[in-house]
């Protein structure tokens, strides 16, 4: 699924991802934590594939395709989903229409049929109510006016929609309180098949207490300096990341 | 013998002046009119008012003569569902529409008028007064509600000059719609003057849209006296031209009186739109709301010139400027310039302006989720000029203006 193969990667001139590594197999959660400063977001946006943030070695796939080669959109077209540390605020957008209008460009790419109108507003209904958001906020622009939570709730919506191959959530947990935390966990466990993978970067482990991690991975200097099972988030809460800092 | 009015005349102004000297009949105010243009001149880019807009320079070298009057072959006009009244100005000839006026309308060919004494000073004003020959007016009866759209189509061919004049009056406690297109390759220098009543509990709904070929140079004043508790909506759609200005001047003559003035300009190549807007507030609890919208690309030019007079007798005025610009190039160019200029001691004013490149989280998050860059930028910049387009009431029109924007960026993006 999901192939990073000793990635140098950082924004100007800045070298923050130093010769990453990992490997998440498609049906698998693998959570990576990790200390402010440590690379968690870079890693989000180039695997995405942000212009601004450059590559210097190393490599991507996702089930084998060079993601490296491939512009933004044609990385989500390929199921590729970035769940927003902080999600945009776009006026003038509708919601329901943005999010039609995505669903349809990664279907053009891939030569599948747009969605009907019909089919498309049973879906977001039914997903909507899942999220906890309600039809008003879908006819409203995107994000215009809602709380953190909601916009958070709103990156679920478009998960569930959007039905991506893999998924990276950058700090979903930021700002959330219980129940949107465990609206978040009750998605992504819905979400979660054979097919599917999902790369679940945080700070805390408490995100963890609603999706439970195949692996867990601690990020500190721009690379992976420790890996294990669920455990390790518990003992990383404990202890903290000063020892991998110090490593680092 | 003639002795020439305009002493060391450009090429462009000898040319204007022959025609004005070869007109049939030239009435005594027009020879005023046009003595006191040659006092005036076309204006440059050394007056404040016209200095992103320097008509002399595209101009002076120029040596054009009237352009003919026919009839041009053009498209049905959108909006057929709401049976418009459909008005034609062709190369400044008046064809009125193919039927008589019925359900509380007067429409008719008419000698024109003057000016108001502010425009008496205004280059292009003056000289639209000296060269026209006859007017289209307009008239909504008293009390009247007149349903259907009333379209006034300026079609300019051929690289001559046209002028045109228009009368408008919206009787006590009537109300219509009124749609003005500047279509066609354009003029050498096409210029339309209109003077507007609105009287008392009246409420006009003006849209205009401009859309010519590139080497159209256009003016056009909408002078507007608005009476008491009378309410004025615009909504302006310029893609530009070569040197484009559309200017509207509203006096508020009573009190209660409501505006809300929007514009949008969508500029690609080196196009030129220039919306320039003079509002004195004369009486008291006004209430004036503009937005403008200007969005560039290539080395298209967008120009906002706003100014609010508030008189000292025109207390609790409430008066919102923002002019805000989305550049989306380099060499795309946005220059705005919002005046306040208030004698009165209890209202409130403000005006603010911001220019802007599109932003880079919000591409990145559209094309994240699997939108290509073209339709990206597409959308946010559909999406900024829609914070005005979609307020407009009627949504035929909104949609048509929408349907005018997108076809913008089609092309343009």
């Amino acid at each position: 699924m999901l192939k990073i193969e000793n990635l140098y990667a950082g924004v100007e001139d800045a070298k923050i991802i130093n010769g990453l590594s990992l490997d998440i197999p498609a049906g698998e959660v693998h959570a990576v934590m990790g200390p402010n400063g440590a690379g968690k977001s870079t890693l989000s946006y180039t695997i995405a594939g942000r212009d601004d943030y450059s590559v210097t070695g190393g490599a991507v796939s996702l089930d084998g395709d060079d993601l490296l080669e491939l512009s933004a959109d044609e990385r989500a077209a390929k199921g590729l989903f970035l769940s927003f540390q902080h999600p945009m605020e776009i006026p003038g957008v509708q919601t329901m229409n943005f999010i039609r209008t995505a669903m349809n460009a990664q279907r053009r790419v891939r030569g599948e049929d747009e969605i009907t109108a019909g089919e498309f507003l049973k879906a977001i209904r039914e997903k909507a109510k899942i999220v906890g958001l309600d039809d008003a906020k879908l006819k409203r622009p995107f994000n215009v006016g809602f709380s953190g939570g909601e916009k958070k709730r709103m990156e679920m919506l478009q998960m569930a929609m959007l039905e991506p191959r893999f998924v990276v959530m950058d700090e979903t947990d930021s700002g959330l309180d219980i129940d949107a935390l465990k609206i978040v966990g009750d998605v992504v466990n819905a979400l979660r098949e054979p097919s599917r993978g999902f790369l679940v970067i945080t700070h805390y482990q408490r995100l963890l207490e609603y999706i439970k991690p195949d692996r867990v991975h601690v990020l500190a200097g721009g690379r992976i300096v420790k890996s294990g099972g669920p455990d390790l988030a518990v003992e990383l809460e404990k202890s903290g990341y000063e020892q991998f800092i110090e490593a680092a | 013998m003639n002795t020439q009015v305009i002493k060391d005349p450009t090429t462009f102004e000898y040319s204007l002046e022959a025609v004005f000297r070869e007109r049939d009949s030239i009435s005594r105010a027009q020879h005023a009119a046009f003595e006191q243009y040659a006092a005036i001149r076309m204006p440059h880019r050394r007056l404040e008012d016209w200095k992103w807009s320097d008509f002399n320079a595209e101009l002076r070298d120029k040596s054009p003569s009237l352009a003919p009057t026919a009839e041009a072959l053009v498209d049905t006009f959108p909006l057929s569902e709401l049976d418009p009244l459909e008005f034609r100005i062709v190369n400044g000839r008046i064809i009125l529409p193919d039927e008589a006026p019925r359900d509380g309308i007067d429409f008719g060919v008419m000698d024109p008028v003057g000016t108001i004494p502010e425009l008496e000073k205004h280059p292009l004003a003056i000289l639209n007064v000296a060269m026209i020959s006859k007017a289209c007016g307009i008239q909504i009866q008293e009390g009247v509600d007149y349903q259907r759209p009333i379209v006034i189509r300026h079609i300019n061919y051929g690289g001559g000059l046209t002028f045109a004049h228009g009368l408008m009056r919206i009787s006590k406690g009537a109300s219509a719609t009124v749609i003005e297109s500047f279509e066609g390759e354009g003029a050498a220098l096409g210029s339309y003057l209109c003077h507007m009543s609105v009287c008392d509990n009246a409420h006009i709904r003006r849209y205009v849209i401009s859309e010519e070929e590139t080497d159209a140079v256009t003016h056009s004043i909408l002078a507007a006296k608005i009476d008491k508790n009378a309410r004025f909506d615009q909504t302006s759609l310029s893609t530009g031209s070569r040197l484009s200005r559309h200017e509207t001047v509203l006096h508020y003559c009573d009190d209660d009186v409501r505006a809300n003035i929007d514009s949008v300009a969508l500029l690609a190549d080196d196009r030129h739109a220039d919306f320039t807007t003079n509002i004195l507030h004369k009486a008291p609890g006004c209430i004036t709301r503009q937005r403008h919208k200007g969005i560039a690309t290539d080395k298209g030019r967008a120009v906002f010139q706003g100014k609010f007079a508030v008189e000292r007798q025109a207390q609790k005025t409430f008066a919102q400027m923002s002019a805000n610009a989305l550049l989306l190039s380099d060499e795309s160019e946005a220059n705005h310039k919002p005046e306040l200029e208030i004698y009165a001691d209890d209202v409130e004013c403000a005006h603010g302006s911001t220019s802007g490149a599109l932003d880079e989280d919000a591409l990145f998050y559209l094309r994240q989720r699997g939108l290509s860059e073209r339709e990206a930028r597409a959308i946010l910049t559909m999406a900024f000029a829609t914070e005005v387009l979609d307020d407009i009431e009627h949504d035929e029109i909104s949609v048509m203006m929408e349907g005018r924007v997108n076809a913008w960026l089609g092309a343009s993006i």
